[in-house]
């Protein structure tokens, strides 16, 4: 894979929390316009890992490269501008803010901010509104938005900010079948059209075995496996890992009686 | 879709301004009057783009009243030059001055809220409290020393020749006071007020969806003492010296209580809330004199329990006919 | 520099600070239990130096006084839980940000209620014991004089410090009050109804506070409106010294704060006598922000 395919590098991260190791010596790459999938049982250290490639934790060792970059360390709203967009596991809504507001936020500050002027923001805000499905509600206040709209929202917030990378939190947690499948038909239909790349944490195994094109999965901390997606669910490792949590680990075993 | 509409707001704004002048032109009260709403509307418009837009609330806001006071009295008491010029050219000279005292505020608010904007919520305000204090003591140390003969407990009043007349006062609020009210609107319909609503609402999500967040705390904390400082100097003025009472908590309460009746986080709602604040202080303070700011007390603690939201908080989730409020009162 | 005067005036600063110390332990509590800051604090205090003095008024007594402040403490926590505090953080289980701001707002509207209360009976003039204090000798220590009333409010700070502190060691309500300040979801998940704490602490919080009113009244000799304006701030700083909701680490932070006053005020003294006053109260406010900034969980108290 040459350079200028590669768009993320991460390299060999560490973050420590006290004694507590959340991730440790997590190496991986992604290309563009690639969607990969971030796994593993809960307290693995995903979110941590986001928080280090979004600059809201410093990693004790390690780099994160970024379009040739070296981002390491810097404060959020910088990376932000230089094209990394993430949503949050847990929403994080402006709630006394109109849903074309929230969206505007992601505009005005993203990775052209002080160049988007306040029209033009309405009208990029607007655009990713309707990407997922939010147009009718630009007007009222993201606090009436239930769970679903709620994290609809801030998909439209983060691809309002125009990123190059996008990192999608848990998006699908906590949604129903349907709306799953409608939120993966978003997920990739603004992939394709803005030539984004993906990765996505996400517990919802069908979800995330269908749309990654490669998987990494981590445990305590650590990487422990990496590949396409029909790889990772035959690795007994990756297995043992989740049996810990036996629901998950019955839908590798499922997925793998299905196939 | 409701663009015509949304201009109400202006409206209103060019109305109370035009009232402000058709009463001083037509002498339909004093200068005092005027000037002591305009006092109330000044420093209620200044501690808004801080709390009202990023949601801090600075409790020890006084602080930069009292020290714009100061700096502006002491200035022309002790350089001529400075007495010139706050002289000339019908209240743009005296307005000048009062940029020096706004200059000395906002360079503290910068300094302290490099360190002090870390604090959120009540560490913040208690920290505002303290710095308040702080700087109180240091001038009551400080300023007795400048002139032993005059300052005696930190008062230090105007001599005859260094008092400006009332018109001229006038005009400097005047022309504050428009410009103040010119920089929260735009403040209301720009990035800049965009990134610090979302401040507001949740400070860890706006960083990371780019608002530099510590950047656009400063630079509100600064402009609030900017325009708090410039007020204090001209009321210092008006008042023909200074003492430690301006940096009374009383001055800070009525700032955030105005901006509590009208409505955080809004243009029109601090100006209402010192047009209310103003008659209500006067209405009780004839009627009920000595309890008058016992019931403003009742009438805060109302407002905080049952309408939170102030005023135009409260008309902005209503409709009339097909016309949101919300929209016309942005 | 005599160092003689420094020692003394240092110690006169102790003495001072055990009864500050005493007179933020109302606000540490309700301060670590459930966010709120009593912006009140001020108020509540010399509410209970002004009824001391009323009630001394009517019987000559002014441990009377004392016992009656106490009474009417409680029993105003009690109306102030359920007037203001009970809508914003009664069934709260998680105080935000918001709510904190309300509460602030609530207990400051309480206090220019207060306040203006004050001045409309009271006006700015002292009250306080009268011919009493007269009667009340000085006793030497040493090279120190020191007034008989400034001993006595000592004692009872101390008395009543160690008895709060054991209060919320030792007994089961005390324990309960301690579990929901550090964690009133999982105190609730044991079976403690955290309103009913909520309620409690608010009633021992001010009805210490009114409590001390008495106290600052020995040491002060005798009450005005701007007493407040003067233990109110010094009440915060005291809290933030010895960490929220910690009632020994009040009276650690009311000690330093007296000892770094009364040094100060020695050390300027030397130099010049009439900064002395503001300048060792500058000293204090400016430790307030820095351990603000450094240490926000407070010298003694455990990291949030």
């Amino acid at each position: 894979m040459s350079s200028s395919d590669v768009i993320l590098i991460v390299d060999n991260v560490t973050k420590r929390f006290g004694g507590l190791v959340a991730n440790s010596r997590v190496s991986f790459q992604l290309k563009r316009g690639e969607i990969l999938g971030l796994i593993g049982p809960n307290g693995a250290g995903k979110t941590t890992l986001f928080n280090v490639i979004t600059g809201v934790y410093k990693p004790d060792e390690g780099k994160v490269i970024f379009k040739g970059e070296d981002i390491t360390g810097k404060p959020p709203h910088e990376i932000t501008r230089k094209g990394i967009a993430k949503t949050h596991q847990i929403v994080k809504p402006f709630n006394d803010m109109t849903v074309l507001e929230n969206a505007m936020v992601g505009a005005l500050f993203g990775k052209r901010a002080r160049q988007v002027a306040m029209e033009e923001a309405r009208e990029i805000a607007m655009d990713s509104l309707k990407l997922v499905g939010l147009d009718a509600f630009s007007d009222e206040f993201a606090a009436k938005l239930n769970l679903h709209q709620k994290k609809m929202l801030e998909l439209a917030r983060a691809l309002s900010a125009e990123p190059d990378l996008l990192l999608l939190d848990e998006v699908l947690a906590g949604l129903n079948p349907k709306e799953i499948e409608e939120s993966l038909e978003i997920i990739r239909k603004v992939k394709d059209e803005r030539n984004l790349s993906v990765i996505m944490i996400e517990h919802v195994m069908h979800a995330v075995m269908n749309i990654s094109d490669r998987i990494v999965v981590l445990h305590y901390g650590r990487k422990i496996a990496e590949g396409i997606p029909e790889e990772i669910a035959n690795n007994p490792e990756v297995i043992t890992a989740y049996l810990g949590e036996p629901e998950l680990a019955l839908k590798f075993v499922k997925r793998r009686v299905t196939k | 879709m409701l663009k015509e509409f949304r201009s109400v707001t202006l409206g209103i704004i060019i109305a109370i301004i035009v009232a402000i002048l058709v009463a001083r032109v037509l002498h339909l009260t004093t200068l005092d009057t005027l000037m002591t709403i305009m006092y109330f509307m000044g420093i209620a418009l200044s501690l808004n783009i801080i709390m009202g837009f990023a949601g801090y609330v600075s409790f020890g806001h006084a602080v930069f009243l009292g020290l714009g006071g100061y700096v502006y009295i002491l200035l022309v008491y002790f350089l001529e030059p400075l007495n010139q010029l706050q002289r000339a050219g019908f209240g743009i000279g005296a307005l000048l001055v009062s940029v020096i005292a706004g200059l000395a505020a906002a360079a503290l608010a910068a300094t302290v809220g490099a360190a002090v904007l870390r604090l959120r919520g009540a560490f913040f305000a208690i920290a505002t409290i303290g710095l308040d204090f702080t700087i109180l003591y240091l001038m009551k140390a400080i300023v007795p020393e400048l002139n032993p003969d005059q300052f005696f407990g930190g008062q230090v009043i105007l001599p005859a020749d260094r008092i400006v007349d009332k018109e001229t006062i006038f005009n400097a609020f005047f022309i504050a006071t428009v410009v103040l009210i010119a920089v929260n609107y735009y403040i209301r319909k720009s990035p800049f007020g965009m990134g610090l609503t979302a401040i507001k609402e949740d400070e860890d999500a706006a960083e990371v969806l780019g608002v530099p967040t510590t950047l656009f705390k400063i630079l509100a904390f600064s402009l609030a003492a900017f325009f708090t400082g410039m007020i204090g100097a001209l009321f210092s003025l008006n008042g023909g010296g200074v003492d430690e009472t301006l940096f009374g908590l009383n001055h800070s309460i009525d700032m955030i209580v105005m901006i509590v009746i009208g409505g955080l986080g809004t243009v029109l709602g601090p100006i209402i809330g010192s047009l209310i604040y103003y008659e209500l202080y006067d209405l009780l303070l004839v009627h009920y004199p000595g309890v008058n700011l016992i019931i403003l007390g009742v009438i805060v603690a109302i407002m905080v329990l049952f309408f939170p939201e102030g005023l135009i908080g409260i008309l902005r989730r209503y409709k009339i006919g097909n016309v949101r409020l919300r929209d016309i009162l942005e | 520099m005599d160092i003689s005067l420094l020692i003394i005036s240092s110690i006169y600063g102790l003495f001072w600070g055990a009864i500050l110390g005493f007179a933020a332990v109302g606000l540490t509590l309700l301060w670590g239990v459930m966010k709120v800051v009593n912006l009140a604090q001020g108020e509540m205090i010399i509410l209970g130096s002004y009824v001391a003095v009323i009630i001394f008024a009517m019987v000559y007594n002014p441990f009377a006084g004392a016992i009656v402040a106490l009474l009417l403490g409680l029993f105003a926590g009690f109306l102030v839980y359920w007037a203001l505090l009970h809508k914003l953080v009664g069934k709260v289980e998680k105080i935000t940000l918001k709510i904190e701001m309300s509460t602030l707002l609530a207990m400051f509207s309480l206090s220019i209620a207060l306040m203006n209360f004050y001045y409309f009976i009271f006006g700015d003039e002292p009250r306080g014991f009268g011919l009493w204090n007269i009667g009340i000798s000085n006793i030497k220590l040493g090279a120190m004089t020191v007034r008989t009333n400034v001993l006595l409010a000592d004692v009872l700070s101390i008395v009543s410090i160690v008895v709060v502190y054991l209060f919320l060691e030792r007994t089961i309500l005390g324990k309960s009050i301690r579990a929901v300040m550090q964690d009133a979801q999982a105190a609730s998940l044991v079976g403690i109804d955290p309103v009913k704490i909520k309620m409690l602490t608010a009633v021992l919080g001010i009805g210490l506070t009114t409590f001390s009113g008495f106290m600052v009244l020995l040491y002060e000799s005798a009450v005005t409106p701007d007493i407040a304006h003067k233990y109110a701030p010094l009440s915060f700083v005291i809290v933030v010294l010895g960490g929220l909701g910690s009632v020994i680490g009040a009276l650690i932070g009311g000690l330093i704060i007296g000892l770094v006053y009364g040094l100060s005020k020695g050390i300027v003294t030397f130099y010049n006598a009439k900064m002395s006053d503001p300048v060792a109260l500058a000293v204090v406010f400016v430790i307030l922000i820095v351990i603000l900034l450094v240490k926000p969980e407070g010298l003694f108290g455990r990291k949030r």
